[in-house]
């Protein structure tokens, strides 16, 4: 019999929930919801979905009278909405859209919008929620409109007007971001566009009106499907033309370095060579800006992930890793000096990011033109750093720039009468503080550099 | 009926037949200025995903009569 155990996110939803049996998450689905899975089943909608991949696969392993249960394709790392870029946001929320105009077609609805049904893997976005349908109700309107503002297309809106910075806000805010806060955001001139003026200014403003209606004796409005349909078809559209424009921090790092190609070229293949014998299942860049890097050893290795600071280097690596169908590249934003804490009720509904890469193993973890960032720019000394890369990597690949280095420079010199203090940044006191949870492989100067590469691995 | 989990809101269940109908009328002009534009030629098609809501074919046909 299977070994159950909980999962800690897992409890809002009373048709079901899911379990960990050993290494495998299986769901669980009570007899409430037996109605809605097979009148789903059977209608062919999961079928539907998940041949279009929009869907999460599941094998169906057991159906007694009083539980289902199904195992749906394990998913290596999941991310959550606040370390995505926006054009993985946007089309988290585009998804969301096409499932419920489906559903719609064949008399179900989504009973709920949350961002957090939405991940990625293999280089789309996926549902991962396969009991969030219901049955629908001719002529009613649909129950989680109001999430999906709060989730997906208040965050988007708000990001054209104000960046993708505002994206985070949903790490504090697991529920969505309050309408009356997204509608106060947003400049007056929105008040005139007639999809912004309905869907969030009108809808924050009758949100407000009803909120003390605790008998619910106001009516409720009937609506169509096909004025349902409708819509949904226009938050689609809009959505799809959203843009924005910022300046990249890195994005055009690669322009802006002094790096010589001959070293460019020095640095990859230096990589490929270390990397490729260890036969790595799984590869994590830490810094790894729009994947330059990751890509020399991507046909090598069946699951790679690049995580940056940098939106829009992430962004730019999402587009490419889309175009060129590089399914086992995933990338997510996270910020080394301040990764995602666990969030939501217990503070286990959402994973923190640390747990997440525990979990996750990786055999080879990359930090190529990272340490000094992490210790000039966050004054992280070297054995607290070691010691964050130990809880999760078992190989190292680290890129140490040495004191010569511009970039290194030009961070030492913005101490300025504090440069003393930073005394301890070389090549000796690096090898000290790491020596304490990774012993060195290898070691070698990047051609035409001042840069050293290193391989280690964990004691 | 269906068993509800969390509040959908009472201000957001009675929006929606305002959104729905402005939607309406942005899909309609949309529609028009669509068929201007591809009498004139000026319509590219993309090729992506989430070039419509419709993933079905058929969908997408039947939409358009």
């Amino acid at each position: 019999m299977t070994n159950r155990e909980r999962h800690e996110a897992s409890f809002r939803d009373p048709s079901g929930y899911i379990i960990q049996d050993g290494d495998v998450l299986r769901r669980v689905i009570n007899p409430i919801y037996f109605d809605q899975y097979n009148a789903l089943k059977e209608k062919g909608v999961f079928e539907a979905l998940q041949k279009k991949g929009l869907l999460i696969d599941h094998e169906e392993e057991s159906a007694s009278d009083s539980e289902i249960i199904i195992t749906p394709s394990p998913i290596p790392f999941i991310t959550n909405p606040y370390e995505w870029c926006f054009e993985q946001y946007k089309h988290a929320a585009l998804l969301t859209l096409q499932i419920q105009k489906y559903a719609l077609s064949k008399g179900f609805v989504l009973k709920d919008a949350s961002a957090y049904n939405v991940t990625f893997h293999k280089g789309k976005p996926v549902f991962i929620d396969t009991l969030s349908f219901d049955f629908y109700e001719e002529g009613t309107p649909w129950r989680a409109f109001k999430q999906f503002i709060m989730h997906f297309f208040g965050p988007l809106v708000l990001a054209k007007y104000h960046g993708t910075e505002v994206l985070k806000m949903m790490q504090t805010h697991i529920d969505g971001i309050p309408l009356q806060l997204i509608s106060s955001m947003l400049p007056a001139k929105t008040r005139f566009s007639s999809t912004l003026y309905t869907n969030i200014h009108l809808l924050a403003k009758l949100e407000s009106k009803h909120s003390d209606d605790y008998k619910a004796e106001t009516k409720i409005a009937k609506l169509s499907r096909k004025a349902q349909s409708n819509m949904l078809e226009n938050l689609f559209g809009y959505i799809r033309k959203l843009n924005i424009s910022e300046a990249t921090e890195w994005g055009d790092y690669y322009d802006k370095t002094n790096y010589e190609s001959e070293s460019f070229q020095a640095k990859k293949s230096l990589i490929s060579s270390w990397v490729k014998p260890l036969n790595p299942q799984r590869l994590i860049d830490v810094g790894g800006n729009d994947g330059t890097f990751a890509r020399t050893v991507l046909n090598d290795v069946p699951h790679v992930i690049v995580t940056d600071i940098d939106s829009n280097a992430v962004e730019q690596n999402y587009r490419r890793a889309r175009e060129q169908d590089e399914n086992n590249m995933l990338t997510f934003v996270s910020d080394v000096l301040q990764p995602s804490p666990g969030i939501g009720f217990n503070n286990t509904e959402r994973n923190s990011l640390i747990d997440r890469l525990v979990a996750y193993a990786p055999d080879v973890t990359m930090a190529l033109a990272l340490i000094h960032h992490i210790t000039l720019s966050g004054n992280v000394p070297f054995d607290k750093s070691a010691g964050f890369f130990a809880k999760f990597s078992k190989y190292l690949v680290i890129e140490f720039p040495k004191r010569e280095d511009s970039w290194v420079e030009s961070l030492l010199v913005r101490k300025r009468e504090f440069i003393n203090h930073f005394d301890f940044y070389n090549e000796v006191e690096f090898e000290k503080g790491y020596s304490g949870y990774f012993s060195i492989e290898k070691k070698e100067q990047i051609k035409g550099t001042n840069r050293i590469l290193y391989l280690m691995v964990r004691k | 009926m269906n068993f509800l989990y969390f509040d959908p809101g009472l201000g957001a269940m009675i929006a929606q037949a305002v959104i729905a109908a402005a939607a309406g009328v942005m899909l309609f002009s949309k529609n028009v200025m669509y068929k201007v534009k591809s009498f004139f030629g000026m319509v590219k098609d993309e090729d992506d995903n989430f070039d419509s809501i419709d993933i079905e074919e058929k969908d997408r046909k039947a939409d358009d009569q």
